[in-house]
């Protein structure tokens, strides 16, 4: 994780959310913790993922560089204690050096590593153009402004490798890549409550959103975004539609 | 620490029960076989399983792995990305399909590795909406030519949900529905408040009570990740074992590159790549091809010969059009209490009160309204689509995961000729034209689209939502490789037989001509048992013969696999 970070807060005590061990509404819950009920395939699986981050063999120093601040932005973890953060960067090089697609490319795409040295090139020069800085030492709130720009699908400045790399797919491909990583760690599951693997005991408690008794409950508070963060939710109702992402397993 | 259900075990594991039978049958290298079938996937392996009880030989060449359930699926979303074709294919036009995990399987099972199991039958209507609204068209067989097969593959697979399924034809099932999960709540729930009929516990392909050697469902959820427990249903281990016990041999890591064909114009055998990337020729009096909707035109096309220089059994030029999928388009509601969607299979409720065409709205056909149940990465990637969610607005939004559910609309698309499959430039790890799919939304498909989301929507908000959001995306595929009786306008007869090659078959769902608002797993393996049945009553005549039978050929209930025949009757007949 890069210096430049931001903090949310609870509204209620005002205090600001930082060095947790584990973020979210189900304080206690570990699914780690459960792991002795899990079978050996996903033990092994799930722990390597914890256990062994890859080292970076596709991204140039630079670039990698450049790739970790983007990331901190798009799928902040600066509440996150440093031993408690998830590997992003390193997943997502790993998947651009083994070349491990998703089964198909669009069509007004460049293969998925083009798009990614690109996509790096084009955002360091706009925040130079913009903000007279390389984006890795801007301001919090100055990158967010760039990376909102790619969101809202016109980037500000303007950068010509956004005329061969439409630049809602790369942002799509981008989004794709952080969540993927960060929703499929275990530490993430115990922020959102997700009970994680659950063969061969299963789940009992189907309805009324009722906890496994190896589950925890809820204990909600006022979460709030960093008082200055352009990257909150947008107000109900004017919700821009995004193009769909590519990889997700089939919901029907 | 002794740990329950060790995967160290040598023996080939098909769910925590079953095991592969051994030793499996070989043929030997340069020995003839009566068919190949290329492709070893929902339809491939009923189709496999029948033709070996029935005494042929028969070899199933699969593009991807053997699965053993124990060693290689794990309870995890990103850990089952291999069960997807993963290989490159483009896409593009003006409404481009994500393919890969969306929907195509690689490995035996195929796509029925990691679909949802919905089973719901297509209504007789399907079968004849050109000749009732003017639109698409009709099938050269009706609903009651494969009612019989969808009673047997009912029993087969089998399919648990409600004894009473109002729409379409109405029916029974063999097992009892499933329990209800915070999400099949919500849709009962919404659909009531507003008047519209639903069914909850199925009808999917999932066990609501153990099956032979098949457990019943434990709720976990990872229904899409491969069911370790062995209670929804693949041909991995529905019919592939059977298959197996009966003398058929599967090939696995076989990659199917051209079909060869002789100067008489008939087929005699596949070129293909073992695991190495070593080039084998395997010789057949027959060959049928259960590839699916992309691989099946593209294996076709890349067959291209002094002849048939656009492709095998293409004289029509119909090959790789009228490629279809349903719109899928996934409704999100926020609710102030908790629904944890992760428990439970995904498909467990559904409604098709708005199925058919209505004269009161501005389009053809109509929809289906689904649970469906992503589990975080999924959601998270809905949530970026559908709320534009990123930095701490994602954060946000998944932290409140728990108190989400999801309805589906599964719509129904229009075959449209432009929407195809073709050979793209670039070529693949054995050095073949890969797969470029265009798909676009005509004028009647965007109507339903808008139609079915909003309809979904106010479902969601009656259920009680505080914030309701949507994503547009599609689910399945099907055609491409359409069936006809006209030869100028469609790729194979209704039995699956190429119009052009007298042996030369395509058994899986390329061949459908309209895809209704049912997912299409059950269709799919109902047609592969019909075809089966027609080959097994054409016997050597269709290695030796151009001869064409176009009778039904009756239908054999004596080839189900073991603890299903005549098993569990539908209770309504």
């Amino acid at each position: 994780m890069t210096e430049k970070r931001s903090f949310p807060f609870d509204r209620t005590t005002g205090e600001q959310l930082r060095g947790l061990s584990q973020p979210g509404y189900y304080p206690g819950f570990s699914t780690l913790g459960q792991q002795k009920t899990w079978d050996d395939a996903t033990r092994r699986t799930v722990n390597e993922r914890v256990n062994q981050i890859p080292a970076i063999h596709f991204f140039e120093p630079r670039e990698a560089e450049l790739l970790a601040a983007i990331i901190d932005r798009v799928m902040p973890q600066d509440d996150r204690s440093p031993y408690r953060t998830i590997p992003i960067l390193e997943i997502i090089d790993e998947r651009l050096y083994k070349n491990a697609l998703n089964g198909f490319r669009y069509e007004d795409m460049p293969a998925d590593q083009e798009a990614y040295r690109l996509g790096l090139k084009a955002i360091e020069e706009m925040a130079q153009q913009r903000f007279g800085g390389s984006f890795p030492a801007l301001e919090v709130h100055r990158q967010e402004l760039i990376l909102k720009s790619l969101h809202d699908g016109r980037p500000d400045p303007k950068h010509p490798a956004w005329e061969k790399l439409p630049v809602h797919r790369f942002w799509a491909l981008l989004m794709e890549d952080c969540v993927t990583a960060y929703y499929s760690h275990p530490w993430a599951w115990d922020e959102i409550g997700f009970g994680g693997p659950a063969y061969p005991r299963g789940y009992m408690r189907l309805e009324n959103g009722l906890p496994e008794p190896w589950e925890t409950d809820e204990t909600r508070y006022e979460w709030n975004a960093p008082v200055d963060s352009v990257s909150e939710l947008e107000e109900q109702g004017t919700p821009p539609e995004h193009s769909s992402l590519g990889g997700h397993g089939g919901s029907h | 620490m002794k740990l329950p259900f060790n995967g160290e075990s040598r023996t080939h594991r098909l769910g925590p029960m079953q095991t592969l039978p051994i030793p499996m049958r070989k043929f030997a290298e340069g020995e003839t076989v009566d068919y190949c079938v290329i492709g070893v996937g929902a339809a491939g392996g009923v189709l496999l399983q029948r033709l070996a009880r029935a005494g042929f030989q028969v070899v199933g060449f699969e593009a991807g792995p053997f699965w053993d359930t124990e060693k290689d699926w794990v309870s995890d979303e990103k850990g089952s990305h291999e069960l997807y074709w993963n290989d490159l294919r483009i896409t593009g036009g003006t409404h481009p399909l994500a393919l890969g995990a969306n929907n195509s399987g690689k490995g035996v099972g195929g796509g029925s590795v990691h679909w949802a199991a919905f089973a719901p039958r297509f209504h007789p209507s399907d079968f004849r909406i050109y000749s009732e609204d003017g639109v698409g068209a009709d099938w050269p067989m009706s609903y009651w030519d494969l009612k019989p097969y969808y009673e047997l593959l009912e029993r087969e697979i089998p399919v648990a949900g409600p004894a009473w399924f109002p729409w379409g034809d109405p029916h029974g099932h063999p097992y009892g529905p499933h329990p209800l999960g915070g999400v099949g709540d919500v849709l009962v729930r919404g659909c009531t408040r507003l008047g519209i009929r639903t069914v909850a516990g199925g009808p999917v392909a999932i066990l609501s009570a153990s099956h032979g050697d098949r457990p019943h469902c434990i709720y976990r959820g990872f229904c899409l990740q491969g069911c370790k427990v062995g209670a929804k249903a693949s041909t991995l281990i529905t019919h592939v074992p059977d298959a197996i016990t009966h003398g058929a041999e599967i090939r696995a890591h076989s990659m199917v590159a051209r079909i060869n064909l002789r100067d008489d114009g008939r087929v005699d055998g596949v070129l293909y790549y073992d695991r190495e990337g070593k080039e084998h020729f395997q010789r057949a009096r027959a060959i049928v091809v259960a590839g699916y909707a992309i691989e099946t035109p593209r294996l076709l096309l890349n067959s291209a010969c002094p002849g048939h220089k656009h492709g095998l059994a293409n004289s029509s030029g119909t090959l790789g059009k009228y490629l279809m999928a349903q719109a899928g388009n996934v409704v999100a509601g926020r609710f102030s209490e908790l629904i944890r969607l992760y428990k439970a299979p995904p498909a467990h409720a559904l409604s098709e009160d708005f199925y058919e065409t209505d004269r009161r709205r501005d389009f053809a056909r109509g929809f289906a309204i689904q649970t469906v149940g992503p589990l975080p990465v999924a959601f998270a990637k809905q949530m970026v689509a559908a709320m534009g969610a990123w930095g701490w607005g994602m954060r946000r939004v998944m932290m409140d995961y728990n108190h989400w559910a999801t309805l589906g609309v599964l719509g129904e698309i229009l075959p449209w000729e432009d929407n195809r499959v073709e050979l793209a430039e670039e070529k693949d790890q054995y050095g073949l034209p890969v797969a470029k799919v265009t798909f676009n939304l005509h004028d009647n498909d965007k109507k339903l689209i808008e139609f079915g989301k909003s309809k979904v929507m106010d479902v969601m908000w009656a259920a009680g939502a505080e914030e309701v959001v949507q994503e547009s995306r599609f689910a399945h595929l099907v055609g491409a490789a359409r069936m006809g009786s006209d030869p100028s306008a469609s790729v194979v007869d209704k039995f699956g037989r190429t119009h052009d090659i007298p042996n030369l078959f395509i058994c899986d769902g390329s061949i459908l001509p309209t895809q209704g608002s049912a997912n299409p797993g059950l269709t799919i393996q109902a047609l592969a048992a019909r075809t089966a049945d027609y080959l097994i009553q054409q016997g050597d005549t269709i290695f030796f013969s151009n001869r064409r039978e176009r009778n039904e050929p009756g239908i054999h209930y004596d080839l189900s696999p073991p603890y299903t025949r005549f098993k569990g009757n539908p209770r309504i007949a």
